[in-house]
């Protein structure tokens, strides 16, 4: 039985009082020892950004890469150790900015992977510009005249791409937040779950207030996270209606993972395979025999 | 056995089936004894265009595919304009009776040269299509060369095994060409002998560096496509099934991170490209110096700068892969000269990654990755050596970046328990917790950074010490000028140096294959007091630059080639004797 002072580490986290990342934070340990994950089983792996910094929170192994390149770092763990359990850590800015890309390409291979994104419309850790999902309008230190390119919908994005577990939180309902983590720890394949997760030093704007008057609960609300259609149109609904923001599981599917269909996973983790096989690379070599 | 050295160029659009060809010609003679040396010039696009594929055959050791042809065979006009300046006098250019403009060509040409019509493209036909025609010239150029026609026919049926159906046209037209008289006396192209392979395999550089990397327990390997590496990337695809795994990303952000990824989960890991990948990849290589994460990196270099000439040579990266990445991290970079060192080196750089966990370069080009040799391969030379690897818990916290006197920490692998750490990009302490964010600039963070940046550079010295760094070789005694040179340039010199050695000249050879870290006071002992040639493949002399910068001593005189083409003995042998001359 893990208790919480085998995934809680020493280090004192870096974000400011009252950032909404204390309560991801706080959530994802739950998450961990609800789920009695092994931690030298488990690796968290992050990108660049004040939430970039979880892995470092926790006792578990953990990997805090380049910005926005957090996804690929992940993928290349689960590929090489089928018995790890990876979670990815980052911001909106590493995810859906600069490391958007992955993002996409990563829905598409499924791997069993959870990737908690902590959305707060912002650049932090750089001291307030915008981000790909700052609203239209929003004034900030890039954007002194408000923002004027339309936001990236990470949620309409994934469902898109064939993501086959969508989910949002709000880090100010962290129980709620747990359940949502805790399910796409045990979904089969990719599972993204975005987390709306107030900054409180440069956002102004999307704040825990701003976020309590909008939030509902899908689950409430009778969705269906089976229906494909209505989860894009709860996906796409705060665009239409800024004054509705759903949380919850939009959207699951069982569709097969990645490694469930590699070759050469066939043998087991490739970090059980034999390292060295003599006999094997002659035959390798006899394909290539003058004779 | 008679001396026997002929190079055979054939020679026509893409998707002509010119390189199959090439090969199976070379493999018949290597089968028989000969050393077999094959090397392509084509151009970006997938129809068309006008491309050549050059087998040279030789009783020597093969070092080049030759300056100058004997045999050219061309199913166009242009192959034979774009060649005729390289065939020997006494050479036959064949060329199909079907090619407006050729006779003309032919009339007017001034040299000693032999030119004879057949009919290619109505053989094809008469076989069953115009595709047969690669395989009319397979059989006239079989039976000048002098293999058997049973062997002829049953190299075609191995060949197209897997698609019986297109034996019996194959067959036929390769009979038709056997029979085609040519008119004139052909002997001295003759080999006919039957013997004993001198060499076992006949092998591409690329695919001896995936073999080798097998060979060393590689198993993932990342790459998005790109010439002149795909080919490496096309061999681990097709042989998944041994329990490598390939992953094709999305970019080569990707491969390296994926790469990085699989190297900390605990497996030999390597990603593979040309220069543009690589310029994607710069960021990713700082962050396996950092992590101190074991990778290979394959950097198989094209004509640059940009998308440059994407189907030619160069050895123009050199010093951006030297200085790819901020900051300063301990890499090292290995250029093999040879198919077979790219076989060994690549088992030799799994195992300096994994001893001094960081990231090993193997810097190719488009002339070794493609050109295939006959060669002999002995996988029981592939040692594996892994390096520190922690097992147990030692007691408290585990320290990932423990300082050591060597500069190489115990890493532990994810799924140990009690070792668990996390590995960060930013600046960390002895057990990962970053010095950076609300430490940095305090005077204990201050000595911590001074300690863990010189236990990390300190790796490059230890592999010095520890002799995995391999000296040069030198080729010569008491000559009067030394080649020096770099990886795949080396087999010009050597072939250049025994040109030379006919007309009297004794010149030598001071080639490397390890450029990074370098061994400064034994390699300027080495050079002092010599005169010195540099030979490379680029405009800037980058190689001459790396070595006055480590060791002070200036290359003035300098042999440099970057229109693409890659160097011979011939050429080089010119060169050196304008030099020589003065």
């Amino acid at each position: 039985m893990y208790t919480m002072q085998d995934y809680k580490s020493n280090v004192k986290p870096i974000f400011c009082p009252g950032c909404g990342d204390y309560g991801v934070d706080a959530s994802m340990l739950k998450a961990l020892m609800e789920l009695q994950l092994d931690p030298s089983n488990t690796v968290i792996v992050s990108g660049i950004g004040c939430s970039s910094s979880m892995p470092h929170d926790f006792k578990t192994y953990g990997i805090h890469g380049l910005h926005g390149r957090a996804l690929p770092l992940a993928e290349g763990v689960r590929l090489a150790n089928t018995e790890l359990h990876v979670i990815v850590a980052g911001g909106d800015g590493d995810g859906y900015g600069i490391g958007l890309n992955h993002l996409i390409h990563a829905i598409r291979r499924n791997l069993n992977i959870t990737y908690v994104v902590m959305n707060n419309e912002i650049y932090g850790l750089t001291t307030g510009q915008a981000s790909p999902t700052s609203g239209m309008g929003h004034i900030t230190k890039s954007t002194p005249f408000g923002v004027i390119e339309r936001p990236v919908n990470p949620l309409s994005l994934a469902l898109a791409a064939g993501a086959t577990y969508v989910a949002r939180g709000f880090s100010g309902d962290p129980v709620h937040l747990t359940n949502l983590i805790k399910n796409g720890i045990l979904h089969k394949g990719f599972a993204l779950v975005d987390v709306q997760s107030p900054c409180v030093t440069f956002n102004k704007i999307n704040t825990y207030e701003w976020t309590r008057k909008r939030v509902y609960k899908l689950e409430e609300a009778g969705h269906d996270p089976k229906d494909f259609m209505k989860a894009m149109e709860k996906a796409v609904e705060f665009q239409l209606n800024p004054e509705k923001f759903p949380i919850g599981l939009f959207y699951e599917a069982d569709v097969p993972t990645y490694e469930e269909q590699e070759e050469a996973l066939k043998q087991g983790p490739l970090t059980k395979h034999q390292l060295q096989s003599i006999e094997d690379v002659k035959a390798l070599l006899e394909e290539h025999s003058v004779l | 056995m008679r001396n026997y050295d002929v190079s055979i160029r054939i020679s026509g659009a893409n998707g002509d089936g010119i390189d199959s060809i090439g090969f199976m010609i070379g493999k018949s003679l290597a089968r028989n004894g000969l050393y077999i040396f094959g090397y392509r010039g084509y151009q970006s696009v997938i129809r068309g265009g006008s491309v050549w594929y050059q087998i040279r055959a030789s009783t020597e050791k093969l070092y080049t595919h030759g300056e100058y042809i004997d045999i050219l065979i061309s199913f166009d006009l242009d192959g034979i304009k774009n060649s005729l300046g390289f065939v020997k006098g006494g050479g036959i250019v064949i060329y199909d009776s079907k090619t407006n403009g050729a006779d003309e060509l032919a009339a007017s040409s001034k040299m000693d040269i032999n030119f004879v019509k057949l009919p290619l493209l109505d053989s094809a036909v008469k076989s069953g299509g115009d595709i047969y025609r690669n395989t009319v010239a397979f059989g006239i150029l079989s039976k000048i060369v002098g293999i058997k026609e049973d062997f002829v026919i049953k190299s075609i049926s191995d060949r197209f095994k897997k698609k019986p159906g297109l034996v019996t046209p194959n067959v036929t037209a390769a009979k038709i060409g056997y029979e085609l008289d040519l008119g004139i006396d052909t002997t001295k192209f003759y080999f006919g002998e039957e013997g004993e392979p001198k060499r076992s395999y006949m092998l591409s550089g690329n695919e001896a560096i995936a073999i080798g990397a097998a060979a060393a327990g590689c198993k993932f390997y990342a790459a998005y496509p790109m010439t002149p590496a795909s080919s490496i990337l096309d061999w681990f695809a097709s042989h998944e099934n041994h329990g490598i795994l390939y992953k094709q990303p999305e970019d080569e952000i990707t491969a390296i991170n994926m790469t990085i990824g699989a190297a900390s989960a605990g497996v030999r890991a390597m990603c593979g490209t040309s220069g543009g990948g690589f310029s994607l990849m710069v960021e990713g290589l700082g962050l396996a110096g950092i992590l101190e994460v074991p990778i290979v990196v394959v950097e198989a270099q094209r004509s640059g700068p940009s998308t440059g000439l994407p189907t030619k040579t160069e050895q123009g990266d050199l010093l951006f892969v030297m200085n790819a990445s901020q900051g300063e991290f301990p890499r090292v970079i290995i250029a093999p000269r040879s198919v077979e060192e790219c076989f060994y080196e690549t088992g030799a750089a799994f195992n300096i990654a994994e001893k001094y966990q960081c990231p090993v370069i193997i810097l190719s080009d488009l002339f070794l990755s493609e050109h295939i040799e006959s060669v002999n391969i002995e996988p029981e030379r592939v040692r594996i050596e892994r390096g520190k690897i922690a097992t147990e818990k030692a007691g408290g916290d585990f320290k990932r970046y423990l300082i050591t006197e060597d500069g190489v920490s115990p890493r532990a692998l994810p799924g140990t328990k009690g070792l668990e750490f996390v590995a960060p990009s930013d600046d960390h302490d002895e057990y990962g917790n970053l010095i950076t964010d609300v430490f940095v600039g305090t005077p204990e963070a201050v000595e911590l950074r001074r300690k863990m940046h010189s236990k990390r550079m300190k790796k490059l010295e230890t592999m010095v010490k520890n002799g995995d760094i391999k000296m040069p070789e030198v080729v010569g005694e008491g000559a009067d000028a030394y080649l020096v040179t770099f990886g795949s340039s080396t087999y010009a010199c050597i072939e250049a140096v025994g040109l030379l050695k006919d007309k009297g000249i004794n010149v030598g050879i001071i080639s490397f294959s390890y450029l990074h870290p370098m061994d400064s006071e034994k390699v300027e002992a080495l050079l002092s007091g010599k005169r010195l040639i540099d030979v490379e493949s680029n405009y800037t002399a980058q190689f001459a630059r790396l070595i006055r910068m480590n060791t002070g001593i200036n290359i003035k005189e300098r042999i440099l080639r970057y229109d693409g083409e890659a160097f011979t003995g011939e050429y080089l042998c010119a060169e050196v004797m304008k030099i020589l001359k003065g």
